[in-house]
C-alpha cells in the first residue's frame, strides 16, 4: 500500500510523496497519522514536531471525517523535503461545505501547524461528488540555535477571516483541470 | 523499513475498530488500573509475606528449610532469621569484594520466596507473571544491596515495601496498550532518558538521527522504538501525574491568553470541558494551544518529560473533541 522510496534511491533534496486512502471513520484515522509520524521521523524533524504534526493530522483528518459523505474515503498525501512535510486531506462531501474556524478544532490546527487552508472543489461533472481538503504545512524548525524560535509564534495568524480561506484544489491527486 | 513494524503496530488499531472506539471513551475502570494496585499492596503485610514464605520454601527450598528447623517455628519470621546474620556480614564488607558477592547472592535467593510471594500479588493485570517475577527479584536485590542493619529495621520491612515499590513502578513503567517486543520496551525507556537529557543540553528536542547516534544504534531501532511508544497505555500515565497545586489554574493563564479564548467556541462549550479536565491536562492544553508554548517547553514548565505532554496532549484532544461533538 503506502511504500515510500528509501531516500538513497533520491536525488539530494527530491521530495518524497506518499498517499493514503483509508475510510473516513474516525477509527480508521490512526494509520494517516502513523504514516505522517513516520515520515517526519525518518526526516529527521524534532520529536517534538513530530509529534505536533501527528496531533495536527489527527484533528486535520478529524474535521474532515465529521463531513465526509458515509462510505467515503479520506484522501491523505504527504509531501516531504528539506524545509517542510505538508499533507492535503480530501474527502467527498454531500454538497458545498464550510469549515468553520471559530471552533476549537481550528485553533488546535492554527496552533499546531504553519499553515493551514482549506480547499473546495465544486463538481466538473454530473455524478461528481464535492470534495473538501485541508492543506497543511509544519515547517522543520530551525535548529541551528536553540529554543523553538519559530515554532513559538502567534497560533491562528494563518486563519484568514471567519471561514478559511477557499481555493481551487488545482492539484489534488486524480483531478483533471478544475 | 520499518514498514513490518509499523503495520504490525497500527494494525489492531486499524483493523479493529473496538481499539480504537474504546480509546475515544471517557477512561472506564481497568483491572490493570495503577491505582487499584495502590490500595492493593497495602494488603501485603510483612508477617503474611514472610508466613507465605515458609509455605513457599517447604516447596521449593527444602535444603534451606532443614537448616532452619532449629526450634524457633513460633515466629512467623524464623524462616529467614538464619539469614540475619548473613545481612550483617554482607553490609559491613567493602562491595565488590567476591565475599560480598557470595554472600549477596545467597541472600537474594534465600529470600526469593518473599519476591516470588510479592509477584503472584499482582498477577493476572495485564503483565507476565515471569516479568512480574523479575522485577520483584530485582527489587529484592536492591533491597539486598541498600539494607543497613544498623537502622534497626529488620530486614523484611525494609525489603517488603522496597519490592513492592519495584513491581508498582513496573506497571507505572510498562504499561503497553499492545504485545510490543521487550527489547523495544526496554529501548523505549534508554530513549526516553536520553530525549530528556538531549533537550537539555540542545535546548530543543533532538531528531530521530541525533538520538540515534547518543546512543550509538542504528536511525532504524530509534525509528521502530519510538513507534513502538505509540502503543503505550496512556491511561497509567495519569497515575504518575499526581496534581500539583503550583502548576496554574485556567484562569491563572488566562489574561494574554483572553484573546484568543474569545475566538473560539469558549464560552458555550470549551469552558466547561476544560473545567472537568485535571488540573495537569489543563494546563498542558492552555499552554500549548493558547499560550503557544512548545511541548519541550511544557514539558520543562510542567517538569514532566516532552513525551507524556505529547501523549497527554493527545488524549486530552480527544477527550475535548468528543465532548465538543456531544455539546453540538
Amino acid at each position: 500500500m503506502i511504500r515510500p522510496q528509501p531516500p538513497e534511491d533520491r536525488g539530494p533534496g527530491a521530495p518524497r510523496d506518499v498517499e493514503v486512502r483509508v475510510l473516513a471513520v474516525p477509527e480508521a484515522l490512526v494509520t494517516v497519522r502513523t504514516v505522517a509520524g513516520d515520515l517526519a521521523l525518518r526526516a529527521e524533524f524534532p520529536l517534538d514536531t513530530v509529534d505536533d504534526l501527528r496531533l495536527a493530522v489527527d484533528e486535520a483528518c478529524t474535521c474532515l471525517a465529521e463531513l465526509a459523505r458515509p462510505g467515503t474515503k479520506l484522501t491523505g498525501t504527504f509531501a516531504v523535503d528539506d524545509e517542510r512535510i505538508s499533507m492535503t486531506a480530501s474527502v467527498s462531501t454531500t454538497g458545498p461545505t464550510r469549515l468553520p474556524t471559530d471552533t476549537f478544532a481550528w485553533r488546535v490546527l492554527t496552533v499546531l501547524a504553519d499553515d493551514v487552508r482549506v480547499l473546495a472543489e465544486a463538481p466538473t461533472a454530473p455524478g461528481e461528488a464535492h470534495r473538501l481538503a485541508l492543506r497543511m504545512t509544519v515547517r522543520r524548525p530551525d535548529t541551528s540555535r536553540p529554543g523553538d524560535g519559530p515554532r513559538a509564534r502567534a497560533g491562528g495568524r494563518d486563519a484568514p477571516g471567519r471561514d478559511a480561506a477557499v481555493t481551487s484544489m488545482h492539484d489534488r491527486p486524480g483531478t483533471s483541470g478544475s | 523499513m520499518t514498514s513490518p513494524h509499523a503495520a504490525a503496530d497500527t494494525g489492531p488499531h486499524a483493523g479493529s475498530p473496538s481499539t480504537a472506539s474504546a480509546s475515544r471513551r471517557p477512561p472506564s475502570p481497568d483491572p490493570t488500573d495503577v491505582s487499584s494496585i495502590d490500595t492493593m499492596t497495602e494488603t501485603v503485610t510483612t508477617t503474611d509475606v514472610a508466613q507465605d514464605g515458609q509455605q513457599d520454601g517447604q516447596q521449593d527450598r527444602r535444603e534451606r528449610t532443614a537448616s532452619a528447623r532449629t526450634g524457633r517455628r513460633s515466629s512467623s519470621r524464623g524462616e529467614y532469621d538464619h539469614l540475619m546474620p548473613k545481612l550483617a556480614e554482607h553490609a559491613s564488607l567493602e562491595p565488590g569484594t567476591p565475599e560480598r558477592q557470595r554472600l549477596r547472592d545467597e541472600l537474594v535467593r534465600g529470600h526469593l520466596p518473599v519476591a516470588q510471594h510479592i509477584a503472584r500479588r499482582f498477577a493476572r493485570r495485564g503483565e507476565p507473571e515471569e516479568d512480574l517475577e523479575q522485577v520483584a527479584t530485582l527489587g529484592l536485590i536492591n533491597a539486598v544491596d541498600r539494607y543497613d542493619p544498623a537502622r534497626g529495621t529488620d530486614f523484611l520491612s525494609y525489603a517488603v515495601p522496597t519490592i513492592t515499590g519495584e513491581v508498582r513502578r513496573h506497571f507505572r513503567d510498562q504499561a503497553w496498550s499492545m504485545r510490543v517486543p521487550r527489547r523495544l520496551k526496554d529501548l523505549n525507556v534508554t530513549l526516553s532518558s536520553a530525549m530528556s537529557q538531549m533537550s537539555q543540553s540542545l535546548g530543543r528536542a533532538p531528531n530521530a538521527a541525533e538520538l540515534a547516534e547518543h546512543l550509538g544504534i542504528a536511525k532504524e531501532e530509534v525509528l521502530e522504538a519510538l513507534e513502538a511508544s505509540n502503543a503505550y497505555r496512556s491511561g497509567s500515565l495519569d497515575e504518575m501525574l499526581v496534581d500539583d497545586p503550583d502548576s496554574g489554574t485556567v484562569s491563572d493563564l488566562l489574561g494574554e491568553a483572553d484573546a484568543a479564548l474569545e475566538q473560539v467556541e469558549y464560552q458555550q462549550s470549551l469552558a466547561p470541558l476544560l473545567e472537568k479536565l485535571p488540573q495537569r491536562e489543563r494546563t498542558i492544553i492552555m499552554l500549548r494551544f493558547f499560550k503557544n508554548m512548545t511541548q519541550s517547553q511544557i514539558a520543562e514548565r510542567v517538569g514532566i518529560s516532552q513525551m507524556h505532554v505529547s501523549r497527554l496532549l493527545a488524549k486530552t484532544l480527544v477527550q475535548l473533541r468528543d465532548g465538543l461533538g456531544d455539546a453540538r
